[in-house]
């Protein structure tokens, strides 16, 4: 490979993403290009689902997990050298890549033919498939855990241990708070609890206004990934290092404790904000 | 939008690369990104958007003439059959002008199969293979007249 020889890549440029982890950069590309497709459907389907078109929720998946694997891919440049040009680290990466595809495909299709995708109870393949899809979910958040511990444990990283620690923890908690809250969701008949489809919701995001949606502990477990690193920036930038350490790890207890708070408000049926 | 409007778009769209294609000895390296990777890119892309809205509940199929007409149908469909057409037909062309120029074939040897290209396709795609071999044929006579 080539990859020795090129110059280090410049923080912050689109290059850096594909210099330090290439498939997750082109893949997350790849699914911000395929939005061309599923934008325009979304103006000439009529076709509803739970009161929103069927192409909202391919999009917003479209959206998360190109912004999942191209965050990946940024953090990636603090793995320890020449880790992802390993053979059993570019397995495991194709199968988060194949394990991200699927998923899409699977949300995808079932959008096209007008089904539920998550929660189908009815048609007997669509029930074997989302079966399927709890585990290849797993594979696809575990590479935030993976990531997460070898930039943790690689000493050769220069910034400052603050915020080499916030993205650090940011990653692992993306992965061990998102898998409970996600598996609770999943044994549950719908994202929703005691809400009415078609009842108000707030914007962008969909959240219920009027009863419990687990869809919320579940924005806020997987962007640990994006708050931990942002809050460690800032404090290794005003503060000590000291104090700065001490501000990630009261972050991440804030986080979890959000999350889990989160988690149980919508199990009591409550919404987020009314 | 309904697909009257769309069929509209996507034909002059297609003609603009037709255009493109016919001009193409005045900027050779323009003409073939536009008549070739840009608008056949984007009436692929309509057309992927066209089959995801409409295939599902579609009846008929490929298996059979009467299915494949029952398919086209649905307004939607044939519309998506239509673009398909026009991409591919746009791309043939655009092939049709890059080999010319790399064989040195003068382009008004190209136009009149582009002119076919465009309104029978598979007929102007003959057309050209035929004036191309006839003159990988002649070639060497030529040099030793």
């Amino acid at each position: 490979m080539t990859s020795a020889t090129l110059p280090a890549p410049r923080p912050g440029t689109l290059h850096a993403l594909f210099a330090s982890e290439p498939l997750f950069a082109a893949t997350g590309f790849l699914i911000v290009l395929s939005l061309l497709v599923t934008v325009p459907a979304m103006f000439l389907d009529a076709r509803q689902f739970q009161g929103e078109s069927v192409w909202t929720k391919p999009i917003k998946f479209q959206v998360a997990l190109s912004i999942y694997l191209l965050s990946l891919a940024f953090f990636a440049r603090w793995l320890p050298a020449g880790m992802t040009g390993g053979k059993l680290y570019s397995a495991y990466a194709g199968a988060v890549v194949f394990a991200v595809i699927a998923e899409l495909v699977w949300i995808g299709g079932a959008a096209m033919f007008g089904v539920a995708s998550h929660f189908n109870q009815s048609e007997p393949m669509m029930i074997r498939l989302y079966s399927v899809m709890g585990p290849l979910a797993v594979v696809v958040t575990s590479a935030s855990l993976v990531l997460g511990i070898a930039v943790w444990r690689n000493v050769d990283v220069t910034l400052p241990p603050a915020l080499h620690l916030s993205i650090a923890l940011g990653l692992v908690l993306t992965f061990a708070l998102t898998v409970p809250v996600a598996s609770i969701m999943s044994s549950m008949p719908g994202h929703g609890v005691e809400i009415m489809p078609e009842g108000e919701t707030l914007p962008l995001f969909g959240w219920s206004r009027e009863g419990g949606d687990l869809r919320v502990a579940h924005f806020f477990a997987t962007h640990a990934l994006h708050v931990l690193p942002f809050i460690g920036l800032v404090l290794a930038t005003f503060s000590s290092d000291r104090i700065a350490r001490a501000g990630v790890w009261i972050a991440a207890a804030l986080l979890i404790t959000l999350v889990i708070l989160t988690l149980f408000q919508a199990l009591m049926g409550r919404p987020f904000i009314a | 939008m309904n697909p009257e409007s769309l069929f509209e778009i996507s034909s002059r769209l297609a003609m603009a690369g037709w255009l493109a294609l016919a001009l193409s000895p005045l900027a050779p390296r323009i003409t073939q990104l536009i008549g070739g990777v840009v608008i056949p890119v984007t009436l692929s892309i309509g057309y992927a958007t066209l089959i995801l809205v409409s295939w599902a509940g579609a009846p008929g199929g490929f298996d059979s003439l009467a299915n494949v007409m029952l398919l086209f149908d649905v307004p939607m469909i044939a519309l998506a059959g239509w673009v398909h057409y026009l991409a591919f037909d746009l791309l043939v062309g655009a092939w049709q002008v890059r080999t010319a120029r790399q064989e040195a074939l003068p382009h008004l040897m190209v136009l009149p199969c582009l002119a076919l290209t465009l309104l029978f396709g598979p007929l102007g795609l003959v057309l050209f293979l035929g004036i191309r071999q006839a003159r990988l044929l002649a070639a060497p006579l030529a040099k030793e007249t």
